[in-house]
């Protein structure tokens, strides 16, 4: 029956003749990739006027988790920081006021994961427990968020990174199983799964709003792969990471993105010449990278490291800018406030700290 | 036969995934470069982490004064 499918897939191939051409293809693209690669963005950036980086100063400390802070997100009204940790607990942070509105009991500790709903009335969170539920927040009502948890999507290993793809009804996630997976959030149905992964997926990023339906992932094959919603189809892959990729982030402009990894580098990859077009890097940083963010212009590359500092970089000059350093383990999260005007950095010290 | 089925169907979905990428267009990095460049440039001035808040007070993260006039 299995034969009868798969010959009927497709008569004329055969494992050879696929080998070959794959082996032929992978040639034809390192060619052409390489060709176009006529010059070097530190280079140009030569030419560009120095910046005075301004100091990034403490602003908040945000204690109350008892264990690793894994993951955080902003709200959309730029005030309120959702995080999750390895101690089974989400907490709504008021990051104003550095106080703590809800905390949220999970069903298993490394609640690896945590996204704001664009609207700002929903949380989703999950980890360990291979899954992703929802709390709707406020709504008028006094109840806890607990009370009203809905869950959504599951993945069979644990699930690493979601994110809501600019509306409340869908959202996106990556798992333990080298999957990602789009889920309705009403009904909990499957709605598109992307496989091509051949490891664990750790990061998400959902290309900026008027890009259209693709986004990107990156994982422990150590991959950067970018993704078709629609079709469900990893439409280009960047493969020159030499460890686990654990954070992907699509730049303002949306033409390129860049990657942090356990090789201890940044990457930046440009969509459209389909390379990578720099690395941040230094002899001094042995330590992998966690989390990659930028800034509004996308001058600035933000990472957290596991040597317990998070740093920016100058995207163009390649050069590293500033050091944020306060943190007294690795800096799992770091994120850019919805407007742009502060910092938040999450760690395994138990603490959220914003800077700006 | 079962698992040469599924080698077969593995190495075909590797290399369909294969030849969509060699089927993209793209473009010097020369010019992607410009267009990053340009577009840093475009936006500099909203980025106050880059450079800085034209007044404290727009920054929502500042120290709260200790006195506050009535």
């Amino acid at each position: 029956m299995a034969a009868d499918t798969a010959v009927a897939a497709s008569p004329e191939e055969t494992l050879e003749s696929l080998l070959r051409e794959a082996e032929a293809l992978k040639q034809k693209l390192e060619e052409e990739r390489q060709k176009l690669n006529d010059v070097a963005l530190s280079c140009v950036a030569e030419r560009l006027e120095q910046i005075n980086f301004p100091n990034l100063k403490l602003r908040r400390a945000l204690k109350g988790h008892q264990a690793k802070v894994l993951c955080s997100d902003w709200s959309p009204d730029k005030r309120h920081i959702v995080s999750s940790s390895q101690d089974g607990k989400v907490i709504i942070w008021d990051a104003f006021t550095a106080t703590k509105e809800h905390t949220i009991s999970m069903p298993s500790t490394w609640v690896m994961a945590c996204a704001y709903a664009p609207s700002g009335n929903m949380v989703a969170a999950g980890g360990l427990d291979n899954k992703v539920t929802v709390f709707p927040l406020g709504g008028g009502s006094d109840e806890e968020p607990a009370s009203r948890k809905r869950t959504v999507a599951t993945h069979t290993s644990y699930m690493s990174a979601c994110l809501f793809p600019n509306t409340d009804r869908q959202i996106l996630t990556g798992g333990g199983d080298g999957t990602c997976a789009l889920w309705d959030v009403e009904s909990g149905q499957l709605l598109q799964s992307f496989q091509a992964h051949a490891a664990d997926v750790m990061a998400l990023d959902l290309a900026p709003t008027d890009m259209g339906d693709t986004f990107v992932s990156g994982g422990c094959d150590r991959a950067v792969l970018v993704w078709d919603m629609r079709s469900g189809h990893a439409v280009q892959a960047f493969d020159t990471h030499l460890s686990d990729v654990n954070s992907v982030r699509y730049h303002p402009s949306g033409d390129s993105l860049a990657s942090g990894s356990d090789d201890s580098c940044c990457r930046l990859f440009d969509l459209r010449a389909d390379r990578e077009v720099a690395r941040y890097w230094k002899e001094s940083v042995i330590f992998g990278v966690n989390s990659v963010e930028w800034s509004v212009s996308g001058r600035l590359l933000f990472a957290g490291y596991s040597d317990y500092t998070a740093c920016a970089w100058d995207a163009l000059r390649e050069a590293r800018v500033c050091v944020l350093c306060g943190h007294e383990h690795r800096v799992s999260r770091v994120q850019l406030s919805p407007d742009g005007t502060a910092l938040s950095t999450a760690s395994w010290d138990t603490t959220l700290r914003v800077w700006a | 036969m079962d698992m040469m089925v599924s080698t077969l169907q593995q190495q075909r979905a590797v290399t369909e995934q294969l030849r969509r990428e060699a089927s993209i267009k793209r473009i010097p990095v020369s010019v992607a470069v410009a267009d990053i460049v340009r577009y840093i440039n475009e936006h500099e001035q909203e980025d106050c982490l880059l450079v800085g808040f034209s007044s404290q007070k727009v920054n929502p993260f500042r120290e709260k004064s200790s006195c506050t006039v009535l």
